[in-house]
């Protein structure tokens, strides 16, 4: 199981800057799951349980000279701590600077890797992503930690979740402001747990709480619809916001979940 | 809600600050889970909450308040209702980046359910039916009256009284008040794990303490956690305003507090008059507490 890398300064950047403190947000450790053409990293696929998270490059848009090789199909996947990871990262690139990579001769690049290696105070050698920043003089390590490569058959679910979770459903609505959605389940945290949410095929997004004491919600009208997609039914307007979701589901056109706690977000982003 | 349903609505009422009502409510609640009893009438919206048998406090909305107020009712209905669930609901209507939002609170729903909804947002359209039930037929007999022909009473910056409380907790469980009126003095004491004494002198500090009424000395003792109680939860505008809190002492030592609440319409035309010169007089909700004193050993109380 090898994997050996040069991040690109515009891969550096990406990372550091936007999308490692970002996903940081949805929880602090993630797979990285490396493919032969893929970085994806991940939140929740395996366990189900909160936020799930798919952040997918392809592998130009982070590294040169981009070498993996395993027995399963040259795919590795790992848990990483996202927080030692963007730590590393922003040391190596006040280290190196920007913009400064010489392609030819290796220096001041960023080469990432796994290796394992043997610990002060353990026998076994631990498994790590190593980051090496090397100039004319000197070179900077960085071990970041991370768990055991995962086995063969957690990689292969590792990829059945990622491909279930890729088939988009058949109607999606552009969602409203984000800070004012955020704003508003963060309100609703304090009223109650359980959270339904409605998106009808004519681009409505109706959230709705409902406890043995309350009943509250906020209905998202006329959003951008993508796929699936019907006309505004007639004398809709004049219904209030539970009955105007009711009617839609009973129709069919409109498709309602339950969630705990918090919003679950599909999160796809695609490298370029 | 269909407009036959409103018709008959005992109260449809609509309020372009949900902020300041949230101010208004949140001051009352001294912990999570609070029952209330809100009492409609001609002339506003009243919520009554209670503790113990010690403490109890009022929160006056004025029909003034609301930018429309339509009561049919015969009578006066109450019900009861969560005040926190009350608060949060009411919380949930405020869009960031808007200086308002207006609302329409109607009551009763078709199973007698408190209902809101956002009537000035074209979307979000947010709306909330919260449960009410029928209100404990108890009466809560805290009937105030005035100590003597002369009110005793003082008003103080709202800021310094809850300094001087949020300070006495140190002492501990039970608090001395004194008035006397030569010198025209307020005395909090705490004799407790420790002792402490604020004195609010009417002379020298004038700016804190803003008025003084009293003909002969009082003393009474009132527990620690109700005190606290009564400004715990001071909205922050009240203490930006930089608002005066009148309390007043009855007869056999009930102590009322009172504190004014803004619930004005968020505006920045007239930034350049001194806020607090400039209130719409008839945009104020009215916050009382009422305190009992504590009766267990003999009040100290030489007139």
């Amino acid at each position: 199981m090898k994997f050996k890398a040069f991040l690109t300064d515009d891969g550096i950047t990406l990372l550091e800057k936007r999308f490692v403190p970002a996903l940081d947000k949805m929880g602090r450790i993630c797979h990285l799951y490396l493919t032969k053409d893929h970085a994806f990293f991940l939140h929740n696929l395996l366990n189900g349980d909160g936020v799930q998270s798919i952040a997918q490059f392809r592998k130009e848009s982070l590294f040169q000279d981009y070498r993996i090789s395993s027995q399963n199909d040259d795919r590795i996947a790992f848990a990483i701590d996202l927080g030692l990871l963007h730590r590393a990262l922003r040391s190596s690139v006040s280290i190196s600077g920007q913009g400064q990579g010489d392609v030819t001769t290796g220096y001041n690049r960023l080469q990432v890797k796994l290796a394992k290696k043997l610990t002060p105070n353990s026998q076994q050698p631990t498994p790590f992503l190593t980051f090496e920043s090397k100039g004319y003089k000197s070179a900077v390590i960085q071990d970041v930690p991370i768990s055991k490569p995962l086995s063969r058959a957690d990689v292969m679910e590792l990829q059945s979740a990622l491909d279930m979770a890729q088939d988009l459903p058949q109607t999606l609505v552009q969602g409203p402001d984000l800070l004012q959605l955020q704003s508003f389940v963060d309100r609703l945290k304090h009223v109650g747990d359980l959270l339904n949410i409605t998106v009808t095929q004519y681009g409505d997004l109706h959230l709705q709480l409902t406890n043995t004491l309350v009943t509250l919600g906020a209905e998202f009208r006329k959003l951008p619809v993508v796929g699936v997609q019907v006309q505004v039914p007639a004398g809709n307007e004049n219904m209030s916001a539970q009955s105007r979701t009711k009617s839609a589901i009973e129709r069919g056109e409109a498709l309602s979940v339950a969630n705990s706690k918090s919003l679950k977000v599909q999160l796809a982003i695609n490298g370029t | 809600m269909s407009s036959s349903e409103a018709d008959v609505a005992d109260l449809v009422c609509q309020l372009d600050n949900v902020q300041g009502m949230v101010d208004a409510l949140s001051s009352v609640r001294w912990k999570r889970h609070q029952d209330s009893v809100v009492e409609l009438s001609e002339h506003g919206i009243v919520l009554i909450v209670e503790e113990s048998g010690c403490l109890q406090a009022k929160v006056y909305l004025k029909k003034e308040l609301f930018v429309s107020y339509e009561y049919r009712a015969e009578g006066r209905p109450r019900f009861g209702i969560s005040l926190g669930l009350f608060v949060d609901c009411l919380n949930t209507f405020y869009v960031p980046g808007r200086a308002s939002t207006t609302i329409e609170i109607s009551y009763p729903g078709p199973d007698m359910q408190l209902l809101l909804k956002s009537v000035d947002l074209p979307d979000p359209c947010i709306y909330a039916e919260i449960r009410t039930r029928i209100p404990d037929t108890i009466s809560w007999d805290y009937n105030f009256e005035p100590a003597g022909s002369t009110p005793l009473s003082f008003t103080v910056k709202s800021a310094a009284l809850k300094e001087a409380i949020d300070d006495l907790e140190w002492p501990g469980s039970s608090i001395q008040i004194v008035m006397q009126p030569d010198p025209p003095c307020v005395t909090f004491r705490g004799e407790g794990h420790g002792d402490l004494q604020i004195d609010f002198m009417y002379y020298a500090n004038t700016d804190l303490l803003i008025g003084f009424q009293c003909d002969h000395m009082v003393s009474y003792r009132y527990k620690y956690k109700f005190l606290r109680a009564t400004t715990s939860n001071i909205p922050s505008s009240v203490i930006k305003d930089n608002r005066g809190s009148k309390l007043t002492i009855g007869r056999g030592g009930m102590l009322k507090v009172q504190h004014l609440v803004s619930v004005a319409r968020p505006s920045n035309q007239h930034s350049y008059i001194d806020s607090a010169a400039y209130q719409q007089p008839s945009r104020i909700a009215y916050i009382e507490f009422f305190v009992k004193p504590e009766v267990d050993e003999e009040p100290v109380n030489d007139s």
